[in-house]
């Protein structure tokens, strides 16, 4: 499974849910799949979706979150994966697309080669499950619509020439659509 | 700044519709921090970077928050500051322990110190030094450029040596 198609099962699997994705490709494929005013499409500030995510959660108990990162990404920011199995956020869902590679900047690896995120999240309280084909992810997200969060959805993905389009709105739009959305 | 007044200024954004304070502990704002520890109002995170995120998500659900932090932490944020706070123009309080503003201070502090009023100058980000006689007005002063969404800093330098 590569990660543009991965991304567009997930949104299948949502309406008007908030959605904050993590920086580079991931973004993009959101933009394409399924762009709308509760999206916080995270431009620049890599590593800090999920954060972003959880002060959204803590504010917004009745709406369900979901995180688009990637494993270069929460790598960057790992604490959050502690705070957030802390804090215990149970509308939030956390999808990790791990292609093992910094896909964005080139294909270079990163650690979640050889450490397991799934596990780390395990031990700090998360519900995780893992999705190796198109099949096992969609099972997934019809599963967890009645399981309390936070979520860990670790979807292992390949690398891929695919590309999505740029998001092609101003930082600031984003931010004044999204409050209203969201009020 | 002595304990009275950083509890006082706790209370005075608590007053204003403050509702959350976001951040990583510093020593020079540990009166503040505990009065919000108090009030159960305080949630700590691993990094600057992170409490940034968090508060930021915060904000964008509606909710006005304060990031507490030391300058040091805050020189870590810089890029976050740069291309979330400031790129989508989230109107947040940063409330910055100045270490190093002492000569003497310890010298990790020294560098970092000496060139914090230069860092705020070049980020572009509207600040106040805060003293015992203008927080009030520097309080006040930081809540309306909120509401015209615009992030600001306020700095509370470090005046003793331990």
């Amino acid at each position: 499974m590569i990660r543009k198609d991965a991304v567009k099962i997930v949104c299948k699997y949502l309406k008007e849910e908030i959605i904050v994705s993590a920086n580079g490709f991931i973004s993009r494929d959101v933009y394409s799949s399924l762009e709308k005013n509760t999206n916080f499409y995270m431009i620049g500030s890599m590593g800090l979706a999920s954060s972003i995510g959880l002060g959204i959660a803590l504010k917004k108990p009745n709406k369900k979150i979901f995180v688009f990162d990637g494993d270069g990404n929460i790598l960057m920011n790992l604490g959050s994966i502690v705070t957030i199995g802390s804090l215990q956020p149970n509308n939030l869902i956390h999808i990790i697309f791990d292609n093992k590679i910094h896909e964005s900047t080139g294909g270079q690896p990163t650690h979640s080669h050889k450490n397991n995120l799934s596990k780390i999240a395990k031990i700090n309280n998360y519900t995780v499950f893992s999705a190796n084909t198109k099949k096992s992810l969609e099972n997934i997200l019809k599963k967890i619509r009645k399981i309390k969060g936070p979520i860990l959805i670790h979807v292992h993905i390949i690398k891929s020439e695919e590309r999505s389009s740029r998001v092609n709105i101003l930082p600031e739009k984003i931010t004044t659509r999204f409050m209203k959305a969201i009020k | 700044m002595n304990e009275k007044i950083q509890r006082k200024i706790f209370q005075y954004f608590k007053k204003n519709k403050i509702e959350n304070f976001v951040g990583v502990p510093d020593s020079t704002l540990k009166h503040f921090i505990d009065e919000g520890l108090k009030c159960k109002k305080i949630l700590i995170a691993n990094r600057e970077e992170e409490a940034i995120g968090i508060g930021a998500g915060m904000i964008l659900a509606g909710s006005p928050t304060v990031m507490f932090m030391q300058n040091a932490g805050f020189a870590n944020s810089i890029s976050t500051i740069t291309s979330l706070i400031q790129l989508y123009k989230i109107p947040i309080i940063f409330l910055i322990g100045w270490r190093g503003y002492l000569k003497d201070d310890a010298p990790e502090h020294e560098k970092i110190g000496k060139i914090q009023p230069k860092l705020l100058k070049n980020l572009e980000l509207e600040n106040r030094i805060m003293k015992d006689n203008t927080w009030e007005k520097d309080c006040k002063w930081a809540l309306s450029k909120i509401k015209k969404k615009i992030p600001v800093a306020l700095v509370i330098r470090r005046e003793f040596l331990d």
